[in-house]
């Protein structure tokens, strides 16, 4: 950490606080930006795909905040996001339904808010047995408990049972994206200070830092119901943005779907997470709209991929040299999948067998996992894997100036 | 806008009433025997897929979520081999005899161990040197492309069936444990010839009326009475049932549970007995020195995921023939998690405790829905593995050595 000991010496407390309210001004206002810009009514369908964006990389950097900062291996963030969800549905039907109706924006702050605690509620409880767990286990465990919330949720009366609970429809994508915005600044201030150190060496290793003198379970459970929170934060918003909550919204899949996004980005890289999120969520988006294929068309896809991928899994394990030759053989391969996927797709459609038709948005779930097994087999560790954005990695990529690369726990 | 939010508000003090209300005092003790029996018959398809996980965490010391799906496939191999031999839709076979279930278990058997063959090889192997999270993904990622990818390319993720012709044994042996109350039904019997005149009675006025549904007084007189003395009858037959206590076994099942013992037989002679079971049981002890002692890793970790796979299969088979379960891209999941629990619960790695846990699992979930909670059928596996790793982290069999680091 560049701050360490020579940032402590000059601290200067009006100079931080300042930079941090105009920062968090900027921040504030380019969400107000955003939600003046997708007014109107001809925008409704971007505004609530921006809004999902939203929604979706708060819970990837929820999700990074235990899985890649903590470690602890949890695949059922959607339990935490449900139960906000639900929270903020029963409240908006229920107690608050007047101030849903006339004060729709401070009710939203409001469910976020009731939805984090209840989600953070749920998350210790969840949180401190499973602390006797570790990896595989702890997975199945939160892999569990997601299901079961979801189960409870389908057979229960009071929530609307497997047909869903209607909430008031109160779009505002200013909320959302200042709740990202905050999750994102939490995470990454959480990480900027000592208390991020503790999270991270307990990451590395859990036995030596807790001979270090960490606090293992405390900083577990605090990741946990940190982590939660936010969940729960955006289940609220998502309830009010679409109107609407059912169990499927909350399947294992949307599980999934927010781990690949953690695991893309690089498990413990925020700028990863965010990044990720927007493309995962944005790709499969698009990809209902793509029209009916041939059966040989896929299939000479998978072949090309399977080309390309085996390509660049040689060119990593056994090729040494200098780096630029090895970026070219990498685009090389890559080029060569290419081709191949072309190739094989017109080929293949060729054959009668291969002619029946297939609806291009089926592959919208294969897509992801390709991606999730090709990433683990060629970079298991993420794209950005622990690297984060910084000022001096621009200013260094531009060449002006030459600084140690910053890099969280490398 | 206004009814919903009272329906949502009168919701809300629902919830309180529906947990207080246990629905217990309903329980129906008579047909207790009759569950468990059906507990045991779908735990020893669960042990089967349950060996699976178990083997593949032993030698590997990964869970293998995309094991579910190989069993899936497995459904699927049973499925094309009786469409080949002609029970597939607008064929016209008859009745398949014992020789047709042998080549279904068969093909399910291969379709599930190349299935395995090709996991382990090019998703597996590649990554053995990763941390075991890299590998815990991939096996989530191949779970998501299989499911997600035989939605597409296996039949349009249709749900199909394994036809019911196939299996020549489709009659049930019934046991009677405890008779029914021959007095009340010898009473029943002796209303017969009453019935049988109030019948008559009433088709000798039928031609006369109107319609069934408008009759003429006289009509009308005779069908009560005709009721009435039905009612009567019905009332006693359930009264003297009401205590009686009687067991179907199903003939397909008993094959099945038959051919499962014999399966579990030739593994434990496989793993006991032989030079590759050896080298299994080396590996799980220690994977680096019995590599240092000769042994082939490769080989012995593609045999084990062939072995598991090829087991999952002939439960796959099994399951959809016998137990009649539907087949679609998704249809491994459920089986594949209640197993995965099954393994757990007898101590993941022990392949003894992999049976027992599987029964065990069987019996709760018949349990559950013979408890009047059958929505929650699902939910029981994970409840019952939350609790087995919490207060037991190494299962009922396996060592209660805590996993460290």
């Amino acid at each position: 950490m560049e701050q360490g000991g020579e940032g402590l010496k000059n601290f200067q407390f009006g100079k931080w606080i300042g930079f941090r309210v105009v920062s968090f001004g900027v921040a504030a206002l380019l969400c107000f930006l955003l939600d003046r810009i997708l007014q109107g009514d001809n925008q409704s369908y971007t505004r609530f795909l921006v809004s999902l964006a939203g929604i979706y990389v708060t819970l990837a950097v929820s999700l990074n905040l235990i899985n890649g900062i903590t470690g602890q291996f949890s695949i059922g963030h959607a339990a935490f996001y449900q139960i906000g969800a639900y929270t903020g549905a029963v409240l908006a039907g229920g107690m608050f339904a007047k101030l849903a109706t006339s004060q729709p924006l401070l009710w939203l702050v409001l469910a976020a808010i009731f939805g984090a605690i209840t989600a953070g509620i749920s998350g210790f409880i969840v949180g401190l047995p499973s602390l006797r767990l570790r990896g595989d286990y702890l997975a199945v465990v939160t892999l569990g408990i997601g299901e079961i919330v979801n189960i409870i949720a389908k057979n229960q009366k009071a929530l609307g049972e497997a047909y869903g609970l209607a909430a008031n429809k109160i779009e505002s994508v200013f909320l959302v994206s200042l709740l990202a915005v905050i999750c994102i600044a939490v995470s990454r201030n959480l990480l900027k200070t000592a208390h991020g150190l503790a999270f991270l060496a307990v990451r590395e290793d859990e036995i030596a830092s807790s001979a270090m003198g960490v606090n293992v379970t405390k900083i577990k459970v605090t990741a946990f119901v940190l982590g939660s929170a936010f969940a729960g934060a955006a289940g609220a918003l998502y309830a009010h943005t679409k109107g609407f909550v059912s169990p499927p919204d909350f399947s294992m899949d949307v599980s999934f779907l927010i781990l690949t996004m953690v695991v893309l980005g690089g498990t413990g890289s925020i700028t990863g997470s965010v990044l990720a999120a927007v493309v995962l969520f944005i790709i499969p988006e698009k990809m209902r709209d793509l029209k009916p294929v041939m059966m040989g068309a896929p299939i000479g896809v998978a072949i090309g991929i399977i080309v390309g991928v085996a390509l660049l899994k040689k060119i990593q394990d056994n090729y040494h040299g200098p780096a630029l030759k090895r970026f070219g053989m990498n685009v090389g391969s890559i080029a060569i999948g290419i081709v191949m996927a072309k190739l094989m797709a017109t080929l293949l459609v060729k054959i009668p067998a291969l002619q029946h038709m297939i609806n291009g948005a089926s592959f919208r779930m294969p897509a992801l996992a390709v991606t999730l097994v090709v990433l683990m087999l060629l970079r298991p560790q993420g794209v950005f894997a622990h690297h984060e954005f910084s000022w001096s990695w621009v200013q260094k990529l531009l060449g002006r100036k030459s600084v140690p690369e910053t890099e969280v726990a490398a | 806008m206004a009814e919903v939010r009272r329906q949502l508000h009168s919701r809300s003090n629902q919830i309180v009433i529906h947990l207080a209300h246990l629905p217990l005092a309903a329980l129906d003790f008579t047909t207790l025997p009759q569950q468990l029996v059906n507990g045991l018959f779908l735990g020893s398809i669960y042990a089967l897929i349950a060996l699976g996980y178990t083997m593949v965490y032993g030698v590997l010391k990964l869970i293998n979520f995309a094991h579910g799906e190989v069993f899936m496939l497995g459904s699927y191999g049973a499925l094309f081999t009786s469409w080949m031999l002609g029970f597939g839709p607008g064929g016209n076979a008859a009745q398949g005899s014992i020789f047709t279930l042998a080549l279904m278990l068969l093909g399910a058997m291969l379709m599930s161990g190349t299935a395995g063959f090709i996991i382990e090889r090019f998703a597996y192997r590649p990554i053995r040197n990763h941390p075991r999270i890299a590998s815990l993904i991939t096996a989530i990622g191949l779970s998501l492309l299989l499911q997600y990818g035989g939605q597409a390319f296996l039949l349009d993720g249709k749900k199909q069936a394994i036809t019911s012709k196939v299996s020549p044994y489709n009659d049930d042996i019934i046991l009677n444990l405890r008779k029914p109350n021959t007095e009340k039904l010898h009473e029943a019997q002796a209303l017969q010839p009453e019935v049988d005149a109030a019948k008559a009675a009433f088709d000798a006025q039928l031609p006369f009326e109107k319609s069934q549904f408008e009759l003429s007084p006289k009509g009308d007189a005779l069908s009560t009475a005709l009721a009435n003395v039905k009612e009567k009858q019905s009332n006693l037959m359930t009264a003297a049932n009401a205590s009686a206590v009687s067991l179907r076994l199903p003939k397909g099942k008993l094959i099945m549970l038959t051919t499962t013992i014999i399966l579990m037989i030739a593994l434990w002679y496989l793993v006991m007995k032989t030079k590759m079971g050896r080298a299994m049981r080396a590996v799980s002890v220690d994977f680096n020195a019995s590599s240092l002692m000769g042994i082939n890793l490769n080989t012995v970790i593609t045999f084990t995921f062939i072995l598991g796979s090829v087991l999952a299969g002939a439960g796959a088979m099994m399951y959809s023939t016998f137990q009649s379960a539907p087949i679609d891209p998704f249809s491994g999941m459920a089986p594949g998690v209640k197993a995965f629990v099954a393994a757990v619960l007898g101590g993941i790695g022990n392949i003894p405790g992999a049976v027992l846990g599987a029964i065990i699992m069987g019996i709760a979930e018949n349990l559950v829905s013979w408890s009047g909670y059958s929505s929650y059928r699902d939910a029981i596996a994970f409840v019952i593995l939350i609790g087995v790793l919490l207060f037991r982290p190494g299962g009922l069999l396996g060592s209660s050595k805590v996993e460290k680091v």
